[in-house]
């Protein structure tokens, strides 16, 4: 389920932490206090104690600290070994709290925590006692017709295979909405964001300005640029009748092929690119939404990454300035011409732009 | 017995008055009779009795020149101000007109999707003014009337409800501070320094009260099916926007706001209504909120995939990142200041955490190497801003201020070097370390006090 790069990722991170575990952590760590957690083995046997104490709270970084203890405040190389799928405690979740796999099978609650998430319910919304106030008025779901315009991951809420268009007629489309804005082949103009730029996004040169995300080598699904240019462009009139649901179905088949995601593979593995005159509509959109290059290589929040001790006097050279001790070794912002350092005070003065800085974000 | 030492230290200091006051510091020591004049003399004995020394009481006055001048009458003592009603919607004085939001135009090339700081080195305490509320749209603002306004709770629900206002001032209320981040705040400073201003470095956040009907409050009238596990609040705003949010979140402690600080929600901040998701990515705050869906799965959508997602060096992507993690920054002494000279400072700062409240709050004058524990001076709430304050001795040489959050989960706030070394450069988002203050010594010529934002 992990990709080897995340895994990478994670070791990369042990390594650091363990800098500083020569140092006893504060007494403040919250977790492995008192009988709370028996730990037991990999963690609290106590768990579901813990969490009933904590209200149900199973996803508070707070309890999930209590159940895990020291592993867990001894950052990401602490979880390493929770990080498997036959292990309960790994952050991978059971299906049956997220919804299930859906082409991406990550950031999910850990499995473990199934049944204290029905506990945990009960904190919440199984309520026996509850009484409804009678406040609102029932709708029927046919009447969101026009208000729901929600697509998900797998397609459901996408139009009917016989609504599309072209590649070609939807390039078209394109031209006359988007492109003014967006470059006509997507690679951006006037400062608005390119749709279509085939950068690495692995970092090279830390100072080097950040890569270009955009569908063909960022995003995980085919389906959002459906649902979020229906939703939200063009950038004036959002969800225009006048383009309407073939329109946008054209255009994402556009906007597809100008990233060169493949709609299948030759019998040689080879990529199949797209065709001019090929229809697109909401079958090839989910035939392409599982060929999206970078969707393997998205991972849930593994924050903290970093677990420093509360240290108080002549902390260690790693916590110190530069991570070495060296307090004089700092970059600072660029200075005005005249060498002067750039305030905000004056701009609150003047009014002037910064005229530093660069739009590198 | 005091009027005499008053009288004998200002002439005994007379000639050390043009002198620096480092200068007159060490001079000092003899003149009190070989106690030092430092903090340490200052502060509480060893056994914990505080006395008051008058000699000790008065020596910071030392070397300042008694005036004499007769003070002028003011001007408006010889006048009458305005009558009531002059501003029936009352304004702040014209000469607090640079206490502004701002914003940096290269940041985006539309005043339609952008963002505004609000300026946190005027403020103090932990509440935003309206007014001062930072920014960030992505399809402009709307103005919405609220008789027209609906919220339809739908999808994987026993019974889809449509509310109108009135409907959900029904409801029981709560009221509550927490802060509102924006996790691209800070996000200029991932390569580096760029600029000097708590207004840009911690800019893209506000503290506020809100008031609203729980959300819980709501979906259980509504009745969620067993296979509903997300929430995606989606807003009638031009962008539509749309998050998800995990049920189990939603039920806990996230809430639909009407009203901020104790009236509407301005138009800004989403009037008439938008989710409060305390402690949480204020993406998720849907403002202009007009439909929750309840579904199986997340949806996958543009602000959870394209955006709001953290791209590691190796070419990995954080996504799902929620909370904001512990963070701080010292807001008095900052680069909008300039020091008055070696003396004592009362310095001040904001500390918060997404994950509930702040435990402590150390400040550190020299660059991280020692650390003293400041005190909150205001409430201590959770995911609401705290006001730390500590006090300071500056002797006029060159320091580097920090301040470093502990929150109540045990986690401490990290060193840039730290998370740049894991998080690399083009992350964008969660931005959440400490950041550094160099104040120049006092006898560097021009610069001399200058605070100036530095990058380890
Ligand atoms: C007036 C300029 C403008 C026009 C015209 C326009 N857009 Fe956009 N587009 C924007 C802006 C601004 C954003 C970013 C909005 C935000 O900040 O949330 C954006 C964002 C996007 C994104 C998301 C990019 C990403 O990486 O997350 C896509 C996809 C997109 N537009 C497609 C389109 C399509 C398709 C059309 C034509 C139907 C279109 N746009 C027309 C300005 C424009």
């Amino acid at each position: 389920m992990f990709s080897t790069k995340k895994t990478l990722l994670a070791a990369g991170i042990a390594t650091f932490a363990f800098a500083g575990s020569a140092f006893a952590m504060s007494g403040n760590s919250g977790s492995n206090s008192g009988d709370a957690a028996k730990m037991d083995g990999k963690y609290a046997s106590n768990y579901k104690e813990i969490i009933e104490a904590n209200g149900g709270k199973y996803l508070d970084s707070k309890v999930i600290a209590q159940i895990l203890g020291k592993d867990a405040m001894n950052g990401r190389e602490g979880l390493i070994g929770k990080l498997d799928p036959n292990n309960p405690y790994s952050f991978e979740v059971d299906d049956a709290i997220d919804g299930g796999d859906h082409g991406n099978g990550q950031c999910k609650v850990p499995a473990a925590f199934l049944d204290v998430h029905n506990a945990a319910k009960k904190h919440y919304y199984d309520d026996s006692t509850f009484v409804a106030n009678g406040f609102g008025t029932p709708i029927a779901e046919s009447a969101m017709k026009i208000w729901n315009i929600s697509v998900d991951g797998d397609g459901n809420g996408l139009p009917d295979p016989k609504v599309g268009m072209t590649v070609e007629k939807g390039g078209e489309v394109y031209v006359k909405f988007c492109g003014m804005c967006h470059g006509e082949f997507g690679e951006g103009a006037k400062g608005y964001l390119p749709l279509a730029v085939d950068q690495s996004l692995v970092a090279t040169d830390p100072s080097a300005p950040a890569p270009m995300k955009t569908v063909g080598n960022y995003w995980p699904y085919a389906t959002t640029l459906f649902d979020y240019i229906r939703r939200a462009m063009p950038f004036w009139t959002p969800n225009a009748p006048f383009i309407g649901d073939a329109g946008y179905m054209g255009m994402v088949g556009y906007i597809m092929q100008s990233n060169y995601i493949p709609k299948g593979f030759d019998k040689d593995g080879n990529p199949v690119q797209l065709d001019d005159d090929d229809f697109y509509n909401s079958v090839m959109l989910m035939k392409q939404n599982k060929f999206m290059k970078n969707q393997g290589n998205f991972f849930c929040d593994h924050r903290p990454v970093v677990h420093n001790p509360r240290c108080m006097k002549d902390c260690p050279d790693y916590m110190v300035g530069d991570g070495k001790g060296n307090i004089h070794h700092f970059t600072e912002a660029r200075k005005l011409p005249d060498g002067s350092f750039q305030y905000n005070v004056p701009q609150r003065l003047h009014e002037a732009p910064p005229g530093v800085g660069h739009a590198g974000m | 017995m005091t009027d005499k030492i008053v009288e004998k230290v200002a002439i005994q200091t007379e000639e050390s008055r043009n002198q620096s006051r480092r200068a007159f510091l060490k001079g000092s020591a003899a003149v009190a009779g070989g106690v030092l004049f430092t903090k340490s003399a200052l502060a509480d004995s060893v056994d914990g009795v505080n006395k008051f020394d008058p000699v000790k009481a008065v020596a910071p006055y030392k070397g300042e020149k008694e005036i004499t001048t007769v003070l002028p009458d003011q001007i408006e003592r010889k006048s009458l101000g305005f009558g009531v009603r002059k501003y029936p919607y009352g304004m702040p004085s014209p000469y607090e007109k640079e206490v502004q939001r701002r914003t940096l135009e290269w940041l985006t090339p539309d005043s339609m999707a952008s963002i505004t700081m609000t300026p946190i080195q005027s403020l103090n305490g932990i509440i935003t003014p309206n007014g001062l509320h930072f920014e960030r749209y992505h399809g402009g603002v709307p103005t919405i009337d609220p008789a027209k306004h609906r919220l339809v709770i739908h999808g994987l629900v026993e019974r889809p409800l449509i509310f109108t206002m009135d409907d959900l001032k029904r409801f029981p209320s709560i009221s509550r501070i927490h802060f509102i981040e924006c996790p691209a705040n800070g996000a200029m400073e991932w390569k580096g320094v760029q600029l000097n201003s708590v207004q840009w470095t911690h800019g893209m956040m506000s503290c506020v009260e809100y008031t609203g009907v729980r959300l819980s409050d709501l979906l259980k009238e509504a009745g969620i099916k067993p296979e509903g596990k997300w929430i995606i609040p989606e807003g009638s705003d031009a962008s539509g926007m749309s998050r998800s949010v995990p049920v189990d979140m939603a039920m806990d402690d996230c809430y639909v706001a009407y009203a901020q600080n104790g009236e509407a929600l301005r138009r800004e901040q989403g009037y008439p209504i938008r989710l409060v998701v305390p402690g949480c990515e204020a993406n998720m705050w849907v403002k202009y909120l007009r439909r929750i869906y309840v579904h199986d799965v997340p949806l996958q959508h543009r602000e959870e995939t394209s955006k709001y997602t953290e791209l590691m060096p190796d070419g990995t992507a954080q996504r799902f990142s929620w909370y904001m993690e512990a963070n701080s920054v010292i807001t008095y002494p900052s680069p909008d200041f300039k020091m008055q000279g070696p003396g004592k400072y009362y310095v001040r700062g904001l500390a918060w955490s997404g994950r509930g409240k702040v435990a402590h709050v150390d400040v550190s004058f020299d660059g991280g190497k020692n650390w003293k524990e400041a005190h909150f001076t205001s409430p201590v709430l959770d995911k609401a801003w705290t006001r730390f304050e500590i006090e300071w001795d500056w002797d006029g040489s060159e320091a580097f201020l920090m301040s470093r959050t502990t929150d109540e989960t045990g986690y401490v706030q990290p060193t840039m070097p730290q998370m740049r070394a894991i998080e690399g450069t083009n992350n964008v988002y969660h931005r959440t370390a400490m950041v550094t203050w160099r104040v120049h010594p006092w006898d560097n010529g021009a610069n001399g006090g200058l605070i100036q934002n530095v990058q380890y």
